[in-house]
């Protein structure tokens, strides 16, 4: 009974030295009852001993996987704060930049009705914003983004790493898809609430809770609150959209310019009609295919643009910050920092800009599917290092002329039955009359396709910057969904429908499970709202049905 | 739509409305009901700012008289919905006038012929298509309803992909090319809706691969070219005899010569006609130019050049032999063009491979003879030249207005915007091309290669001043 194996018999049967207990067993006494409870004494004490033995290593056990999981747990939550302490950094860098920008004197006045904030922190919390604010059972419907946007966006990441302000949630959650797979929700509310102090008071300051009654009727859109909260409002988001207008207008200046410049410059003259025939050309003959299948037209594109940044017609310099958003300070390493750039440069870029414009307009109005190559060669074009301007694509020049052909990207809205209304949507006039109806339609459907081909790309494994992030593509989205029922228009509906088009997959690869959110709000939520069921409106469930029955994407 | 209106006759009255009437007045009428129209939805639960002004007549007006305006929309049409959806997913929003006018007269019981002439790019296929799609039962999926005749392989396989793409959420829909290598000799025919040629489908149905008995609808497209061309017109009559007697027949074309639409008329017995006056049949979208060139030699570079003067999406480039179609083609690749070149000397597959490739976007230049210049619809296609002018007669005496506007027609699909330009480098192309301008009463404008910057400039205007022009192309129906 010595052995620690509380079997007695096995001992009993074979072990030899069990002799002395056959002795013992002999023994006299051996019947005796203090022998007997000796015996049983003896047995208890060994199993009291291998009982403890074992409850001491289960306890060690357990404090060991304690210890791992605290550390875990630490590992998490300071990959967390760093993170949020460099959204916190990029945002006060962001608020820092954008308070610059109010010093600039104030535009002459554009026709600029609905002033919205265009702000890039905005997008996030737009969605996220409805089930605080409202517990009202009908806005039930957005809330599904909220989570569902916070918790996803696992590869977004990458992508939109290269541009801070709008990567907060997504930066925070990758980690949170990846370790805590069990339980998306918990490690995802921490980033929102770490950007909605920041973000959220430029929303919702002036708006009070007066204002939040109009919008949850309409599943909570933020929109008509920050109309009127308009002053109180970050001045300068609705200042960008302005921007724009102004760099549109300048650019107009700046082709006036190089007339003048041609008709005493020869060599200007001479090479300027050429090699803006020679892009408009190459921009034309880009067609779909594999990689590498417009490559001589790429190469053609950039190297008419190093030409002209090489400037061996001695056109003008020109300071480029007239044709950016924002005013931007020499960086280390940057191929361009001088004040000045040559003005047949930016005059290219311009030309360049313009044919792909006018490429969404002519041809993906017709065929959608070919802005994809234009988008890409746009993406590669004002990504080339050579063309940035102290450390940052020129694409703004692009983009303002987005801005004016297809308003309604950035939040603008119009009735199409009024005349201002026409004018604010960007439907299009020739000789002083409106175009049709079926052309206008037409260019929006083009300009859809594009902006989706340009905000929709992957940098993930190139060694470039995305010029222009999918974050655009987000915020231009939500603008257009978070349109008030009354004001709903078919052209908003038609540029919805064609920047979703073809392009469900890359959103939903940036984007997870918060882009299937917010297509089922684009797609069925949205047009349900609208209160004139048009062919326009109905066309958006109907690709719902389509992407259903091609690929399986269930929204509704 | 009063002017129209007041346009339908009787078959025995005389013939619509004098030219006198069409242009101011009618338009008023029209727009003046179309303003309160438009007034009315705009109280539609619109929030409106007061500064806003509704707006003005005149520009609806130019709205109406494009043969692309229609008061209607499919839904009023009465068309099942998984035709709606169809239609709704290959954008189209409201019925061209083709379609809403012609329509109601061709789904309306008993069924009635028609015969039915609208310019190039403005929904015919669309409207035949909702007919056929309209009659076939679709409980009987491999009984052949409905037989639809084109006079080119290529042309019926478009027309086999629009019904498909029309009747994309219709179920148990089967649609079937009757062209050479595409029925399987041993099932033959397996569809409720047939396209074909007119040579394979007369094979089919003599084989006995083809179960005529149970059609409702024959459609003839590109009728006036299919009726009038020595074989197909003979065919055509063959297929129409062992037809049943009761089927209702539709004939469609952009031309209809008046030699045509006699033998058409009978063909087509008491048919319901839309038809087009021959000024009215170019369509105003298309900027119509033609280019000076020195002489034929310079033509290949001047063509190159073209392509930098204005935003060009998909281009048809017209050619009269096979060899400088060839020879354009090494050209422009060389200049960093994607290229088809389609022609007579390339067979079934390998004809259908590069129209593939040029309808996707794969290759955005298109080099063809006659063969291509009917029908074939790629909606992107922007530019149309015609390397040398259409000619037809013996030893290529005559100008050829017809081909001419179909050529064109390739481009300004569906109220788009699209540029013509014409190569004339002698006195006989010159006088060829005059003779056709004036037959259309058509101002062509002319280009010249000297001074690319300032033709530049001019292409801008035409296109500018072409797409804000009022488009007013009437039709005359007459019932």
């Amino acid at each position: 009974m010595s052995g620690s194996s509380p079997s007695p018999r096995r001992s009993f049967q074979w072990a030899s030295p069990q002799r002395s207990v056959i002795s013992e067993i002999l023994n006299d006494d051996r019947n005796s009852e203090a022998r007997h409870r000796l015996l049983i004494e003896t047995a208890k004490r060994e199993h009291d001993r291998v009982r403890e033995d074992a409850e001491r290593v289960y306890r060690d056990h357990l404090q060991r996987e304690e210890k791992q999981r605290i550390l875990e747990e630490n590992k998490k939550e300071e990959e967390r704060i760093r993170l949020e302490e460099q959204i916190a950094a990029e945002r006060t860098r962001l608020n820092a930049l954008k308070a610059k920008k109010i010093e600039i004197p104030p535009p002459a006045p554009e026709p600029l009705p609905e002033p919205e904030p265009k702000p890039k922190p905005e997008l996030k919390p737009e969605l996220p914003k409805a089930p605080p604010a409202s517990a009202v059972t009908p806005a039930a419907t957005t809330p599904p983004v909220a989570p569902a946007k916070t918790s996803a966006p696992a590869q977004p990441s990458q992508v939109n790493g290269s541009t801070p302000q709008s990567v907060a949630p997504a930066a925070a959650n990758p980690f949170a898809a990846s370790l805590k797979q069990a339980s998306p929700a918990q490690p995802a509310s921490p980033a929102p609430n770490a950007l909605f102090p920041t973000a959220k008071p430029a929303a919702f300051p002036a708006g009070g809770a007066g204002l939040f009654g109009k919008p949850e009727q309409n599943n909570a859109t933020p929109v008509p609150s920050s109309q009127t909260a308009q002053p109180t409002v970050q001045p300068p988001v609705q200042r960008a959209p302005d921007r724009y207008a102004i760099i549109h207008k300048n650019l107009k200046e700046l082709r006036k310019s190089m007339l003048e410049q041609a008709k005493v410059n020869r060599a200007l003259k001479d090479r300027m009609g050429d090699m803006r025939r020679e892009i408009r050309k190459s921009v034309g003959q880009l067609t779909g295919g594999g990689a590498g299948t417009n490559r001589q037209q790429q190469h053609k594109i950039v190297s008419l643009l190093r030409e002209a940044l090489a400037n061996g017609v001695q056109s003008q310099l020109m300071d480029p910050s007239n044709f950016i958003v924002e005013p931007r300070n020499p960086v280390e390493g940057a191929t361009n920092n001088a004040p000045q750039v040559p003005s047949l440069f930016l005059y290219l870029l311009n030309v360049f800009a313009k044919a792909t414009i006018s490429q969404f307009i002519n041809e993906a109005g017709a065929k959608p599917e070919t802005a994809d190559p234009v988008g890409v060669c746009i993406a590669s074009t004002f990504s080339e290092p050579d063309f940035l301007w102290r450390g940052v694509s020129m694409i703004d020049i692009l983009i303002a002329k987005f801005r004016i052909v297809c308003p309604v990207l950035f939040g603008y809205r119009g009735s199409e039955k009024t005349e201002q209304g026409r004018q604010r949507i960007g439907w299009w006039k020739d000789n002083g009359s409106w175009i049709s109806e079926q052309q206008h339609m037409d260019r929006m459907t083009g300009l859809g396709a594009g902006f989706a081909a340009i905000s929709l790309r992957k940098f993930a494994k190139a060694k470039k910057e995305n010029p222009y992030s999918p974050r655009n593509y987000w915020t231009a989205m939500a603008k257009i969904v978070n349109t008030p029922a009354g004001e709903i228009s078919n052209t908003q509906c038609v540029v919805l429908k064609s920047m979703v088009q073809n392009y469900e997959t890359k959103f939903i690869e940036f984007y997870g499970t918060a882009a299937i959110a917010a297509l089922r709000t684009a797609l069925l939520e949205f047009p349900a709202r609208a209160t004139e069921k048009s062919s326009s409106v109905s066309s958006l469930p109907n690709l719902a049905q389509i992407l259903k029955r091609d690929t399986g994407l269930v929204l509704g | 739509m009063a002017d129209l209106a007041s346009r339908i006759t009787k078959p025995d009255e005389t013939p619509a409305a004098t030219p006198a009437e069409k242009p101011a007045g009618g338009a008023d009428g029209e727009s003046n009901a179309e303003a309160q129209a438009g007034g009315g939805n705009g109280s539609g639960g619109l929030i409106e700012s007061t500064f806003d002004v509704e707006i003005k007549l005149s520009e609806l007006q130019a709205d109406t008289a494009s043969p692309l305006y229609s008061v209607s929309s499919f839904e009023e049409l009465g068309l099942p919905k998984a035709i709606n959806d169809g239609l709704l997913a290959m954008n189209f929003k409201k019925p061209s006038k083709v379609q809403e006018k012609a329509l109601p007269l061709m789904l309306s019981n008993p069924p009635t012929n028609m015969i039915a002439q609208s310019q190039s790019g403005t929904g015919k296929t669309a409207a035949f298509v909702l007919t056929v799609l309209s009659r076939v039962d679709l409980t009987k999926p491999k009984q052949p309803q409905a037989l639809l005749l084109a006079p080119s392989r290529e042309l019926a396989r478009q027309i086999q992909g629009v019904i498909l793409t029309i009747g994309q959420f219709c179920e148990n829909l089967i649609v079937e090319a009757a062209i050479p290598g595409s029925i399987s000799r041993e099932t033959g025919v397996q569809a409720s809706i047939v396209v074909g040629t007119p040579g394979t489908v007369i094979d089919l149905i003599r084989r006995r691969q083809f179960d005529i008995s149970q059609l409702k609808v024959l459609v003839i497209d590109e009728a006036d070219n299919m009726l009038d061309q020595q074989g197909l017109g003979e065919q055509c009559v063959r297929v129409k005899g062992l037809l049943p007697k009761t089927i209702q027949i539709l004939l469609f074309s952009a031309t209809f010569p008046d030699k045509v639409m006699q033998y058409a008329e009978r063909y087509a017995p008491n048919a319901n006609q839309m038809k087009l006056r021959h000024t009215e049949l170019t369509v105003k979208g298309i900027s119509q130019m033609y280019m000076d060139c020195p002489d034929e030699s310079k033509k290949y570079d001047i063509l190159c050049q073209l392509y930098g003067l204005m935003t060009i999406g998909s281009s048809v480039i017209f050619v009269k032999t096979r060899e400088s179609a060839t020879e354009i083609q090494r050209r422009m690749e060389a200049d960093g063009h994607k290229v088809s070149a389609l022609h007579g000397a390339f067979e079934g597959a390998n004809r259908d491979a590069l129209l593939d490739d040029f309808r996707c976007g794969r290759s955005k230049v298109l080099i063809t003879t006659n063969v291509l210049a009917r029908g074939i619809d790629v909606s992107s296609v922007s530019m149309v030249i015609n390397y040398d002018i259409p000619m037809k007669g013996f030893g290529d005496r005559e100008p050829d207005a017809e081909t001419y506007l179909h050529r064109i027609g390739r481009t300004g699909r569906f109220g788009r915007v699209g540029v013509s330009i014409s190569f004339v480098h002698d006195r006989k192309s010159f006088n060829a091309l005059s003779e056709i301008a004036n037959f259309y009463g058509i101002d062509l404008i002319q280009l010249s290669p000297d001074d690319w910057d300032r033709t530049e400039k001019q292409v801008q205007d035409v296109i500018k001043s072409s797409r804000a022009k009022a488009e007013f192309a009437p039709l005359a129906i007459q019932v």
